[in-house]
């Protein structure tokens, strides 16, 4: 688990970039992240993240199409790796282990 | 949104940009700066894509600053560029200035005691820097926080006295009012007048100086008020209060409504209601007020009020124009005032010309203007502060520069391997300046800890005012940087050329000893040691000066007397009846004036001149009371009417005159002849601050008689005070009783000069320590560098003599190289200082030079007995072993 060492918000990125799959460039991460945090961020933000994890090995990345709106400048496509998915995947048993060793707190949250 | 965007066009937008769609094209230019080549396209596409969008979306100032701001999020260490690095595009040598900075950062760590001294000393010195900063920007900002202070003026006039023209605050009555009248231009007037009242609330009761003003008084000055409105001046009976006042009175509440009585000198009294409450003033300010009413108030207390009359003053006239350039035509016009005077007033008080001093510069013009209105600047102070930061800093940058010289030669080997790497002079030059400057960097963060911490506080302290010192000040922000900058190259330029001079080839084969024969070494451990013992001399010296004064005669008897002030003529009467019965009373008398208290002044009419003397008129036997000594002559008889036309003089009068046979001369003051019957001794009335005066004694009329004066058995002084003040009380409940010991009458004289001293014991002793330890580098590092010798020396034999020769002699021969040219120059320096700041001293003696070099000995010989010690103990072995 330590050498992983995944942040919040970058799991929230890396999460989103899965999500989204062939479209996950920048602004359209930025735009779907936003919308489901209901906050705004800004690109530098999401741009440290990707990087960051990119030199950690979470995700890789290539370039894609370029657009006018984007000035002739081409996209950069990323997805992640399968590193990322596994520890997702432990993060995510993890958490849940948690959820369920407190028995009230379950139990009150599935009655609601 | 979309609408809007579309339809309006854009004014104000970047018109090289006809396209507006495209993003500003210099913020784009930054972007491309400073983000990372590999990362640039696509951060570049994203960051434009957004921008279309907030454009579609917003008007386009809005995505305009959308955009700049997000380029300012993108600032962040992952996605910024190197400096240096793998893509050395710009600031390629920053690679190298952090070479340097790891060096000087190694250096500091491997010398601990040297890297001490240099930051130590240079710390202390910056400390003092700050506080030379921090008290001339107070004086500076005098009176500065006005709004209108290049619109208000304080008009003056030109007179002649004593053969001299001088410039007056005071202006005759009507002035100010006829002024209003001619003059389209001046928009407003003030006149001001000051006086002592008592003032009553409730059961408290104080003797305070009000401040009568138009109501325009305070429009013109920026007070803003913390409670109440400043129009209520404007209302006869509103009275405006200081803060201060209203805590003294009213504690923290707000006195607003409140009444107050307030009883004038003629024993009238009025009620006033008060309707506002001033903020805090500023700490730098020399004009300000602690009860304000209006100026038609002064009606009350003088029931012959003629505001006509210009034989008579009102403290200060104040205008304000509209425009500075105004003010020439106001100052051609006022030759009518001139002559409005100069008709009623007699001859001696003719006017020569009006004149007017801006707000602006009146405090720094206040010590020239008679009776002004500002109490002013203190400009010598700020002089001698900073001649004493600047003689700091230079000691402690020789210091500096010393040790620089000496330590070089522990490096030479780098500086042959830089060279021979291709390090040019000029690289060697900038590496040395720039470590110096992170030196002095440190050096600056610690001193000014220092500064604000603790010789800022210190000298707040000890004279009693706060100077106002803030960080938001945003020349201070100027002045650090300069001050480091100056600091590191005052220090850094010598060594730096000197070491980067030397040939590779030489260094490296090891045929250069320099460092150690440094003429230059020697002649600036010979100019500290010369400050040194400026200082020292002037520390000695001042100290001797506080028990010279202590001693120094009044030139009449202080200790036995005591004094009450009066506030009409009636209680001098009852209170004499009263005190006559005390045994304990040897003599009583009134006065209309005081020793110490006040004096007024005349004019004596010579046939070729006119003189202008302090004046006192007193009852016949004060001379006997206060103990003044008759030289010649003979002093008033009491029941004499004919002595009315007589005078007392001190000897100075006689002096100043020239007169050959004094007694029996007559004089003319006011138009009439007065008849010279005795001289008494020289006198000091006011403080030793304060040059004696020619003086004139007078009878004065029973009716006019404000002081009550005793002579008491010595012993029962502090009997008698008791006694008199419940007198008082019981004489007068209504009044506060205003008097004490005429010890006391110079306030806190003694104490001051005790400060003055002890300061200059201070800088004295930083200055010692200063030079103690620029000393003790020295000769460590001498010593350091000729540890084989001494090695060789103890092995063949050399005992403790002749150790201590071969390291003594050469710092004691500067030394005395130091007191030579030293010890003249200290004696006239500071003879010098003692004239400018005292009027009475101590006479300057070689006394203080000669201790003051025997400090200096002492601080030599103990600082390199050190060294010797440490030579001694240590085993020549291991000082041969080496290499």
């Amino acid at each position: 688990m330590k050498k992983t060492k995944l942040g919040e918000f970058e799991e929230l990125v890396l999460l989103t970039v899965v999500a989204l799959q062939k479209v996950a460039y920048g602004v359209e991460i930025k735009r779907e992240l936003e919308e489901r945090l209901n906050e705004k961020l800004s690109v530098g933000s999401i741009q440290s993240a990707l990087k960051r994890m990119e030199q950690k090995g979470f995700l890789t990345s290539e370039f894609g199409e370029a657009t006018q709106k984007r000035g002739g400048k081409r996209k950069r496509i990323y997805s992640a790796t399968f590193h990322a998915f596994k520890i997702l995947a432990e993060l995510k048993e993890i958490r849940a282990g948690l959820w369920n060793s407190i028995p009230g707190l379950s139990q009150e949250l599935g009655t609601i | 949104m979309e609408f809007h965007s579309r339809t309006f066009p854009r004014i104000g937008d970047d018109m090289s940009q006809p396209n507006d769609t495209k993003p500003p094209k210099w913020l784009l230019r930054f972007l491309r700066f400073f983000v990372k080549k590999e990362y640039l396209e696509e951060i570049e596409g994203d960051m434009e894509e957004l921008f279309h969008d907030n454009v579609e979306q917003k008007p386009y100032r809005r995505a305009k600053s959308m955009y700049t701001w997000e380029i300012i999020k993108l600032l962040r260490p992952i996605l910024i560029k190197k400096l240096g690095g793998i893509h050395p595009i710009h600031l390629n040598q920053y690679g190298m200035y952090k070479n340097y900075f790891k060096i000087s950062i190694r250096g500091l760590m491997k010398n601990p005691i040297t890297s001490f001294i240099n930051l130590f000393g240079l710390a202390i010195a910056i400390g003092f820097s700050i506080l030379v900063y921090g008290f001339s920007h107070w004086n500076y900002s005098m009176d500065q926080f006005h709004k209108n202070k290049n619109e208000v003026y304080l008009a003056t006039f030109f007179a002649k006295r004593d053969g001299t023209v001088q410039e007056f605050g005071l202006t005759p009555k009507p002035l100010g009012e006829m002024l209003k009248k001619d003059f389209a231009q001046i928009k407003n007037v003030c006149r001001v007048e000051d006086e002592n009242v008592v003032l009553k609330y409730e059961n408290k009761v104080f003797h305070e100086r009000i401040r009568y003003a138009d109501p325009e008084f305070l429009e013109m000055f920026t007070f803003p008020l913390k409670w109440g409105f400043s129009k209520s001046l404007q209302d006869l009976s509103s009275i405006i209060l200081s803060e201060k006042m209203s805590v003294k009175y009213f504690g923290k509440e707000n006195p607003v409504g409140q009444r107050i009585q307030m009883i004038f000198e003629n024993g009238r009294s009025k009620s006033f209601k008060i309707t506002g409450v001033a903020e805090e003033f500023p700490e730098a300010h020399t004009i300000a007020f602690d009860f304000l009413i209006n100026f038609e108030n002064f009606r009350v207390p003088e029931t012959g009020f003629d505001l006509h009359d210009w034989n008579k003053f009102v403290n200060a006239t104040l205008i304000q124009v509209d425009h500075p350039s105004d003010l020439m035509a106001i100052e051609q016009g006022m030759e009518k005032y001139r002559i409005l005077h100069n008709a009623a007033a007699p001859a001696d008080w003719a006017i020569s010309y009006f004149a007017f001093e801006p707000l602006a510069t009146l405090a720094k013009r206040a010590g020239a203007i008679r009776e002004s209105i500002s109490s002013g600047t203190d400009e010598t102070s700020v002089m001698f502060l900073t001649m004493v930061g600047g003689f700091m800093l230079v000691l402690a940058c020789i210091n500096y520069i010393n040790i620089a010289i000496v330590s070089a030669a522990k490096r030479l080997k780098e500086i042959g391997v830089r060279k021979s790497i291709g390090a040019t002079r000029k690289t060697i030059t900038v590496q040395f300046l720039s470590e110096n400057i992170i030196t002095t960097f440190f050096a600056l963060i610690l001193g000014f800890i220092f500064g604000i911490f603790v010789v800022i506080p210190w000298f707040e302290d000890f004279n009693h005012f706060s100077m106002g010192f803030t960080l938001k000040d945003a020349t201070l922000w100027i002045y650090l940087p300069a001050l480091l900058l100056f600091t590191g190259i005052a220090s850094g330029l010598y060594p730096s050329l000197y070491i980067s001079k030397f040939q590779v080839v030489e260094i490296l084969k090891g045929s250069i000893k320099f460092g150690k024969k440094n003429p230059l070494t020697k002649l600036f451990l010979v100019f500290q040691l010369i400050l040194a013992c400026i200082f020292i001399t002037m520390a000695v010296m001042g100290t001797q000066n506080i028990s010279y004064l202590a001693k120094r005669s009044w030139g009449y008897n202080e200790r036995q007397t005591l004094y009450v002030s009066l506030p009409d003529q009636s209680s001098f009467e009852k209170l004499n009846a009263l005190m006559l019965q005390d045994p304990d009373v040897l003599s009583i008398s009134g006065s209309r004036d005081h020793l110490g208290k006040n004096n007024t002044t005349a004019v004596i009419h010579l046939p070729d001149h006119q003189f202008e003397v302090d004046q006192l008129s007193v009852q016949a036997n004060y001379f006997e009371t206060m103990g003044l000594q008759l030289a010649a002559g003979r002093l008033f008889e009491d029941h004499l009417e004919t002595d009315k036309k007589t005078l007392v003089v001190n000897e100075l009068f006689v002096q100043s005159l020239g007169l050959k046979n004094p007694i029996g001369q007559e004089f003319k003051i006011d138009s009439v002849q007065y008849r010279l019957i005795g001289i008494v001794n020289d006198f000091h009335s006011y403080s030793f601050f304060t040059k004696m005066k020619p003086t004139i004694f007078r009878v004065a009329d029973k009716g006019s008689y404000r002081y009550l004066s005793l002579k008491v058995r010595p012993g029962t002084e502090n009997k008698t005070y008791k006694s008199i003040q419940a007198r008082w009380s019981e004489l007068f409940p209504e009044i506060p009783f205003e008097g004490g010991y005429q010890e006391d009458v110079w306030g806190d004289y003694y104490e001051q000069m005790g400060r003055g001293a002890s300061a200059l014991r201070v800088v004295a002793s930083v200055a010692i320590l200063l030079v103690s330890l620029g000393l003790y580098g020295l000769v460590k590092l001498n010593v350091t560098g000729r540890v084989r010798e001494f090695s060789i020396r103890k092995v063949l034999g050399a005992g403790i003599r002749d150790i201590a020769y071969h390291i003594t002699t050469q710092y004691l021969v500067l030394l005395s190289f130091a007191v030579v040219a030293g010890a003249p120059l200290s004696y006239v320096l500071v003879k010098l200082f003692f004239d400018t700041f005292f009027t009475y001293h101590v006479s300057i003696s070689y006394f203080g030079v000669a201790i003051a070099v025997a400090i200096l000995l002492l601080v030599v010989v103990i600082t390199v007995s050190t060294q010797i010690r440490k030579v001694l103990k240590s085993n020549p072995v291991n000082g041969l072993k080496a290499e």
